[in-house]
């Protein structure tokens, strides 16, 4: 009896928060000046997150959705730098259906651009094939995200930084990025890595892992050295030869491209997949 | 304020005098576009390509033009829906094709009156925002030439920032009327080329490479003074900055303040140095205030009550203490009266073995909880147990060390009780709950006694022993307490047992509380063993 009038107090508290909050829809874009190079800032909380590029003359499109009451939405744009995204106005506890905003980011296809990504406890999805990316950073806390690079990238990209705090994380085709240095910095949680895609170019892979299991996922074919500092943390290096103190794979000195890993994990497991 | 508002509409009946001379529409292109769609509100906001903009928005009943109450509308109208329709449609619209939707959007049919008045307010402010205003005003007979990039640029180089019409007269005092103005653009004047007379640039860039036979005036924007440059005037910035200064300007560089910035700058300077000052006091009332222990704003005739008033907080904080530590034991009693038991009876038998085991388990708190938090998130399942054990793991420890206090301060209640000391009669060991607030007055004592104390002067040492005794007192009875609640493992592992003794309960009939404190044995297997004490 007791827990059936706590569930209704608890079903008309919730219900009550929800219709409490006022969501509004923004539209905003602007359109393409000329292909200078344009440093991108996207930053966003909580809800649903999803980028990819668009071909229309436009240099962004963002459809919104939010608490009117909590948030605001951000959208400057000077000097060949954009940011956009949301921020809080005022500092309340979340409360109710506040998962259910949306953030959905359109980028200019093929314009140089420097693209910052920051966001929290979100449900990303990001397609960032097609952008002509010269430099990524990418920032996330405790989220559920899955990027894929789903076109080569159309720039020489100098950098590419992931910085993952708790999170379920998988990036594809990270071939495609064209960058020469992919820095991967993971505090807790799964990480999944495809080195599939396009390598244009040898590249250097460094990943800093907490706790957790990180996952790569190699194809066949590519030369991939792997050099390992550890501590508590099982490999599975399957396909991986040791020499000294690297495991190397077999076509190592004979590839067309080679990916050069420096692993320093705390915790956790490491686990190598071959993918044909 | 009166003579701001003259300015403005001599210099708006200026410009007003030229700028219908050569008007002509083209479209005007849309940069950004912003549809803002809510419960109450339904806003769209353009921005062109010559820097203008256009909000329009029909918010909480109000419909506004670039913030501006034009007029009032019903929500869930037809003036509403209709609105909303047309953002709607311009959601998937871009540049050309926006433009065209907004600018073919009419007023529904069914308006009437008011609400007609405010729909078309609505539809000219869009066309009249869509329609490119270019406007271009040589008058090259002689005196003065005006060009003017955009009206909303002008009225906005003017209206947007009031300091700047301040600023007009000062930069604009002894001109002569040979005077070429631009407004909302910038100009080059290249190498080579001569402007004669002075030269005004309000809300641009002006770079300067040929000669200027005059004075050159630029109200927010910048200079660039290139090499070879010739300036016979003066260069007067207002609200501007030079980039560059490589040329030759014969009467420097001026730049224009208005009184009203001279004023503002002295204000904050006073009102800096004021709340400098009030700072600088207050926290030397508060250094007083920690020093004295008391305010200098108290009367010095309070003084002999402020120690009674000090030690009275004192005693009553001691005991709300003991008064939520009595209900958290009543609570306990009730709840888990068995558990209680088994943890006091081992604090009871075994208070060194308990003390050392507290001890030891009060220095493994943080290495076990760090590593049990390790542990879990290892295992990806366990992440979010993780998670929950943070917060959960020192709430159980602080909740141990609770317990174990109470179940001491129940043994303090019966050693009380059996003492025979005065003001202990009221200590029944029939009703637990009742010995166990007896010893926790019985462990507070000391601290009770410490602030009796402290009432009276010159007894600040004895005081500072007795609370140090206090909380020796109160250290040991929480590790012996948290130490039988782990040997007990939360009172579910029975560390000694009960058993009947016939001398016990002949003691008991004839004191009438019952003295279980006799007769136990050690271990589970053990029962009707004949360790007795106190016999």
């Amino acid at each position: 009896m007791r827990s059936t009038i706590l569930v209704a107090l608890l079903s008309a508290a919730a219900s009550s928060a929800v219709h409490a909050q006022s969501m509004r829809s923004v539209t905003m874009s602007r359109q393409l000046e000329d292909n200078s190079e344009v440093q991108v800032s996207v930053e966003y909380g909580v809800g649903r997150f999803s980028v990819r590029s668009v071909s229309k003359g436009l240099l962004y499109r963002m459809n919104l959705r939010y608490d009117e009451d909590r948030f605001e939405p951000v959208a400057e744009y000077t000097g060949h730098s954009l940011d956009v995204g949301l921020e809080s106005i005022r500092r309340s506890r979340m409360r109710g259906d506040w998962e259910s905003g949306e953030l959905h980011l359109e980028l200019a296809r093929g314009v140089p651009m420097q693209l910052d990504l920051e966001f929290g406890a979100v449900h990303a999805e990001l397609d960032l094939g097609g952008l002509a990316l010269t430099d990524l950073d990418l920032s996330t806390g405790a989220s559920e995200s899955t990027i894929d690079i789903s076109e080569p990238n159309r720039a020489r990209m100098r950098q590419a930084r992931f910085e993952v705090g708790a999170a379920e994380f998988t990036v594809q085709h990270l071939g495609n990025l064209n960058a020469e240095q992919i820095e991967v910095d993971a505090g807790v949680g799964s990480l999944v890595l495809w080195l599939d895609g396009e390598w244009q170019r040898d590249a250097h892979l460094n990943i800093d892992m907490g706790l957790g299991a990180l996952e790569l996922r190699i194809p066949e074919g590519l030369g991939v050295q792997l050099h390992k500092q550890s501590f508590f943390t099982a490999l599975d290096s399957e396909g991986l030869v040791k020499r000294g103190d690297t495991f190397e794979s077999l076509d190592w000195s004979t590839a067309d491209r080679r990916v050069t890993i420096d692993l320093d994990a705390a915790f956790g497991s490491v686990r190598v997949v071959w993918i044909r | 304020m009166l003579q701001l508002l003259r300015r403005s509409v001599l210099v708006f009946g200026l410009a007003a005098l030229f700028v219908p001379c050569a008007t002509h529409a083209q479209v005007r292109e849309v940069v950004s576009k912003q549809v803002s769609v809510g419960r109450s509100e339904a806003t769209l906001s353009l921005e062109f390509s010559d820097d203008g903009a256009l909000e329009v928005s029909l918010r909480n009943g109000s419909v506004l033009i670039d913030g501006e109450r034009v007029g009032a509308f019903e929500p869930g109208g037809e003036l509403d829906v209709a609105w909303r329709e047309l953002l709607g449609r311009a959601v998937a619209l871009e540049d050309g094709p926006l433009s065209q939707a907004l600018a073919d959007w009419t007023i529904p049919a069914e308006l009437a009156g008011s609400l007609a008045d405010v729909a078309q307010a609505m539809d000219r402010a869009l066309e009249t925002a869509l329609e490119d205003f270019d406007v271009q005003v040589d008058a090259s007979d002689g005196t003065v030439s005006i060009s003017i990039g955009n009206e909303r640029s002008f009225l906005r180089a003017l209206l947007g920032s009031a300091d700047r019409l301040g600023l007009l007269p000062a930069a604009l005092e002894g001109l002569d009327s040979n005077v070429r103005v631009h407004v909302g653009e910038d100009v080059d004047i290249a190498e080579g080329e001569s402007v004669s007379g002075n030269l005004v640039v309000i809300d641009g860039d002006l770079v300067i490479r040929g000669e200027v036979a005059g004075n050159v005036v630029v109200i927010g924007g910048t200079v660039d003074l290139r090499e070879g440059s010739e300036v016979s005037g003066a260069v007067r910035l207002a609200d501007a900055r030079v980039l560059g200064n490589r040329g030759s300007v014969r009467e420097g560089v001026v730049e224009i303040e208005s009184d009203a910035d001279t004023d503002a700058e002295e204000g904050a300077s006073a009102a800096r140095a004021r709340l400098r000052n009030e700072i600088r006091n207050e926290v030397r009332r508060e250094i007083r205030v920690e020093d004295r222990g008391y305010d200098e704003g108290d009367s010095a005739l309070m003084a002999p009550f402020r120690s009674v008033a000090r030690a009275a907080g004192g005693l009553i904080e001691n005991l709300l203490v003991v008064l939520i530590l009595a209900l958290v034991g009543a609570a306990a009693t009730m709840f888990a009266g068995d558990k209680v038991d088994v943890i006091s009876e081992t604090a009871r038998r075994a208070p060194g073995r308990a003390a050392m085991v507290g001890v030891a388990g009060t220095f493994l708190l943080l290495p076990v909880w760090i590593l049990g938090f390790i542990a879990l998130a290892i295992s990806i399942i366990g992440i979010p147990v993780a998670i929950a054990w943070l917060p959960l793991f020192p709430l159980a420890a602080a909740a141990a060390a609770v317990v174990g206090y109470l179940a001491v301060a129940r043994n303090a209640g019966e050693w009380l009780a059996d003492s025979h000391y005065p003001w202990t009669g009221w200590i029944r060991k029939s009703n637990p709950l009742i010995t166990m607030v007896g010893g926790l007055v019985g462990l507070m004592a000391l601290f009770v006694a410490a602030n009796v104390l402290s009432i009276v002067p010159f007894f600040g040492l004895v005081t500072g022993l007795l609370i140090a005794g206090a909380c020796i007192v109160t250290f040991l009875a929480v590790q012996v307490g948290f130490g039988a609640v782990l040997l007990t493992r939360a009172g579910r592992r029975r560390e000694y047992w009960t058993t009947y003794d016939a001398h016990a309960a002949w003691d008991a009939t004839m004191d009438v509380d019952v003295d279980d404190d006799v007769g136990t044995t050690r271990g589970p297997g053990d029962v009707g063993g004949e360790e007795r004490e106190g016999a």
